[in-house]
């Protein structure tokens, strides 16, 4: 196995779901991402921070490969994930992408009803009774705590919900998949603050059992929610390591100035 | 899950795989397909006009733009007097709707207490949408006979004694004519440079005009200052647009023109368009030559509205792309 | 300074908004007129009759059964033909090939298509279909409608999928969706209105034509259901009975012209509150 050849890097939290080597990202001539290593560990909540135009969407991208929408859009370098490379080219985006879960800026539920929301993932690969996607969708609402809120109202449409319980659907949706890596962008930006703190509530109850990794703009979000933190800054990776040491003692002058908000 | 299980799951999952990415490639290239058809039909259109009127091109060469005569049994035809027409009726069209169609544009930005402004608004639109061959019918049966008992006498009148206006308007007053058609096109191209003005309007920034109204402007000196000259080529492009409508029109035109292959320099006498005369004659037209002839002005059409349609979009993408950045 | 001048502007302004106001109840009053005529002489006309008795011959009474069936027919194939390949031509400019070259030069293309005369439309099928066939044909007719309607659903679709938002892509696909799926359950729904919008613009569009016809299906004064003979249309019959000299005629001209209106307004009523009721949420 290709695993073998490449054994999974160390990291201090464990071993690395995500090892990112030598990465250089480009939307057409302007490089977005200069030489990015890193390695994220499994089972655990990863913070990107810096300021806006950083790269750390850019790179939250890469992982799921959902740049490749877009033309002129391109990834060199290696990003393992459980010593695969993605950005082989004889990986497939779609079974990618069902590993890699992603969840968006601003809640994204489909023109469909709530149920339908969840159950459109679940029978893409998977042909199942209609019990037992029954049971996976109640299974996914649940673990997104929306259960409770929407249970008499499966048929209604996923845009009835509110803000909050829209970007739970979302959450829902992707955990329904059963993903091992889930991707957040921003998550919460577009949420009022008790939307925000029943997200990061969640965040925190899904770390047992999956691998997250969070780009946020709110560095309190960051300190609440992730174990490890990197910075970026222009496209760099300035500085990454647990979340208590970025905020607390940061090795780099730039992440002390930005955790500190002297600029940024 | 056992083992075997898995590897099933996992055998199930590739052969779904490989279905979904031979699906999109299928659906990729068969929408792709229908776009060329949509190429295939404009190129269809110019190759199918091309080689219809090579027989009567190849005869008559370019001696059939400047021909006057048009005649089925001699077998002597030439454009000149449709050419003409279609020129002449779009060209008054156009002088008359763009005054009012800004005018228009204006009282429904500026003037109109605003419960009404949507409603007016829609209905313009909606008029936009009526099949021209109920304006013809009702140019022949309703205008037609009100011009020839009304207007025509009493300008004819008018104007006998001066100089170019009398040949201008010279009668006997038909009724149907020249004048009729184009003002018959008016009333048909106001509901389009109407509400693409009014778009074009919408774009110019608020902020823009209450600077203007900030420093003492009149509602007149902001449209024709700011609003227009900020507009000019939206405006223009929804113009272009009309006029490629009005080069174009059928049915309302041929109701009303006369059909008379004659170039002359009264607008109350009959005259023919390009559209007009194919309309009227295409089906009783026998001999090779004279449906060439027909189609030869069908090809004259399509490369005017052509050139100002190509015009019209072009300048209409300008002012999109403005209001976008 | 500005007390010298001010009067004069302040006419000036009042005169130039008089004309604009006149120019608008010039146009609407005009616009009205028409529509009032047309209501006045259609309505004494119109009578069960119209939609079950068949085009008469001159001087006798009749109706419209006829004109109305062969407009419905060719509508709905032209139809039939036309918004297939109009929404999949749409789909590919919106997505498939979004930042495509041949997107731009289709869309420039189409756009002239859409407003290009329809008598040249008319033209392009008698030399492709009419005379290969030998005869003038409900096919043809319906083919010279299915060119006007592709057009027009093109740019309905590409405009209604260009505005369901990136986002709701990426979600689609970020679920592990391929492009298909995402373009079939997640793009063609949330543009749903939008493109029947589209569609029933494009009925509205070809419902009234009658210069494509003229030369391809021709005209028919008897019921016929064979596709591959001359089929009456509702805008032939008016052209021809409106011109012609009997009064019979001509009030079932005036008539069936009401009746098209009539029709063309309710669809472009309805397809607007379609898309209204989306712009409101």
């Amino acid at each position: 196995m290709i695993s073998a050849e490449k054994p999974a890097t160390q990291t201090a939290a464990g071993p690395a779901k995500i090892e990112i080597r030598n990465l250089n990202f480009y939307y057409g001539e302007t490089k977005a991402l200069k030489s990015i290593n890193m390695a994220l560990p499994a089972r655990s909540v990863t913070a990107f921070i810096g300021p806006s135009g950083c790269g750390k969407s850019t790179l939250l991208r890469v992982l799921n490969r959902i740049y490749e929408l877009y033309p002129r859009q391109r990834a060199e370098g290696e990003v393992l994930v459980d010593g695969k490379n993605i950005l082989d080219r004889s990986q497939d985006l779609n079974m990618l992408r069902t590993k890699v879960g992603m969840v968006f800026q601003k809640p994204t539920p489909f023109p469909m009803s709530i149920y339908e929301n969840i159950a459109f993932g679940i029978r893409l690969y998977e042909s199942l009774s209609k019990a037992d996607i029954d049971e996976r969708v109640e299974a996914a609402l649940r673990r997104a705590a929306l259960w409770n809120e929407v249970k008499d109202k499966l048929n209604a449409s996923g845009l009835s919900l509110s803000g909050g319980q829209q970007q739970r659907l979302c959450i829902a949706r992707t955990v329904a998949v059963k993903p091992e890596i889930i991707l957040l962008d921003e998550p919460a930006s577009a949420l009022d603050p008790l939307s925000t703190a029943k997200i990061e509530e969640l965040i925190d109850e899904l770390r047992a059992d999956y691998t997250i990794v969070i780009v946020t703009h709110n560095m309190q979000q960051a300190a609440r929610v992730s174990r490890q933190t990197a910075f970026m800054y222009l496209g760099e990776l300035v500085e990454f390591d647990d979340t208590s040491k970025i905020f607390t003692s940061p090795q780099q002058k730039r992440t002390q100035d930005y955790v500190t908000g002297r600029f940024g | 899950m056992s083992a075997a299980g898995a590897e099933r799951q996992d055998s199930r999952r590739e052969r779904i795989v490989r279905q979904f990415a031979l699906t999109d490639v299928i659906f990729r290239e068969v929408s792709r397909l229908a776009a060329v058809v949509v190429l295939a039909l404009l190129g269809g259109v110019a190759l199918s006009l091309a080689l219809g009127s090579w027989p009567a091109l190849s005869t008559f060469g370019a001696g059939f733009l400047t021909t006057e005569s048009w005649n089925p049994v001699t077998e002597k035809f030439g454009a000149l007097a449709p050419i003409y027409g279609t020129l002449v009726t779009s060209a008054v069209a156009i002088l008359l709707a763009v005054p009012i169609g800004i005018g228009i544009a204006v009282f429904l930005t500026e003037l109109c207490p605003r419960p009404l402004r949507r409603p007016i608004g829609i209905a313009i639109e909606l008029l936009a949408g009526i099949p021209s061959i109920i304006y013809g019918i009702w140019g022949l049966f309703v205008f037609a006979p009100f011009l020839q008992a009304t207007l025509q006498p009493f300008v004819i009148d008018a104007f006998a004694d001066i100089p170019v206006l009398s040949s201008l308007f010279a009668g006997p007053p038909y009724g149907i004519g020249m004048l009729t058609s184009a003002l018959i096109l008016t009333i048909m191209v106001l509901p389009f440079i109407t509400s693409i003005t009014k778009d074009v309007f919408d774009t110019v920034p608020s902020i823009l005009k209450e600077s203007a109204y900030g420093i003492g402007c009149t509602t007149w000196e902001v449209i024709s200052h700011i609003v227009i000259p900020y507009t000019r080529v939206g405006i223009m492009g929804g113009v272009m647009l009309g006029l490629g409508r009005a080069l174009g029109e059928t049915m309302a035109v041929t109701f009303v023109i006369g059909n008379a292959h004659r170039v002359n320099a009264s607008l109350f006498a009959p005259g023919t368009t390009i559209s007009a005369t194919i309309a009227n004659e295409f089906t009783e037209a026998d001999g090779v030559l004279y449906t060439s002839s027909l189609i030869a002005l069908g090809l004259i059409l399509f490369f005017i509205t052509f050139i100002i349609l190509a015009l019209a979009r072009f300048m209409l993408m300008r002012i999109d792309r403005k209001a976008g950045a | 300074m500005s007390s010298v001048t001010y009067p004069r502007r302040k006419l000036t302004n009042s005169i130039m908004m008089g004309l604009c106001v006149l120019a608008a109840a010039i146009g609407i009053a005009w616009l009205a007129l028409i529509l009032g005529a047309l209501l006045y002489k259609g309505i004494a006309g119109l009578s069960l009759g119209v939609f079950t008795q068949m085009t008469p011959p001159p001087g006798e009474a009749g109706g419209l059964l006829n004109a109305i069936a062969g407009s419905l027919a060719m509508s709905i194939i032209a139809m039939l033909v036309g918004t297939p390949i109009g929404i999949l031509a749409g789909t590919f400019m919106a997505e498939y090939g979004r930042f495509s070259r041949l997107t731009v030069i289709v869309r420039f293309i189409n756009d002239i298509l859409l407003s290009a005369p329809s008598i040249v439309v008319g033209l392009f099928v008698y030399e492709m279909l009419v005379v290969p066939m030998g005869h003038f044909s409900a096919i043809a007719g319906s083919f010279a409608l299915a060119v006007l309607v592709i057009p027009v659903i093109v740019r309905t679709t590409e405009d209604m999928l260009n505005l369901v938002p990136n986002a709701l892509r990426e979600a689609g696909t970020a679920i592990g969706a391929p492009r298909w799926i995402v373009i079939r359950s997640v793009a063609y729904r949330a543009a749903s209105s939008g493109i029947v919008t589209g569609i029933l613009l494009a009925i509205a569009r070809i419902s009234g034509e009658t210069a494509p016809l003229l030369f391809t299906a021709l005209n028919n004064q008897f019921w016929s259901s064979n596709l591959n003979a001359p089929m009456a249309s509702l805008p032939v019959t008016i052209f021809q009975f409106a011109l012609s000299p009997y009064e019979e005629w001509q009030q079932l001209a005036w008539t069936g012209a009401l009746i098209i209106t009539l029709t063309v307004l309710g669809l472009s009523i309805v397809a607007r509150s379609l898309t209204g009721r989306k712009e409101d949420r």
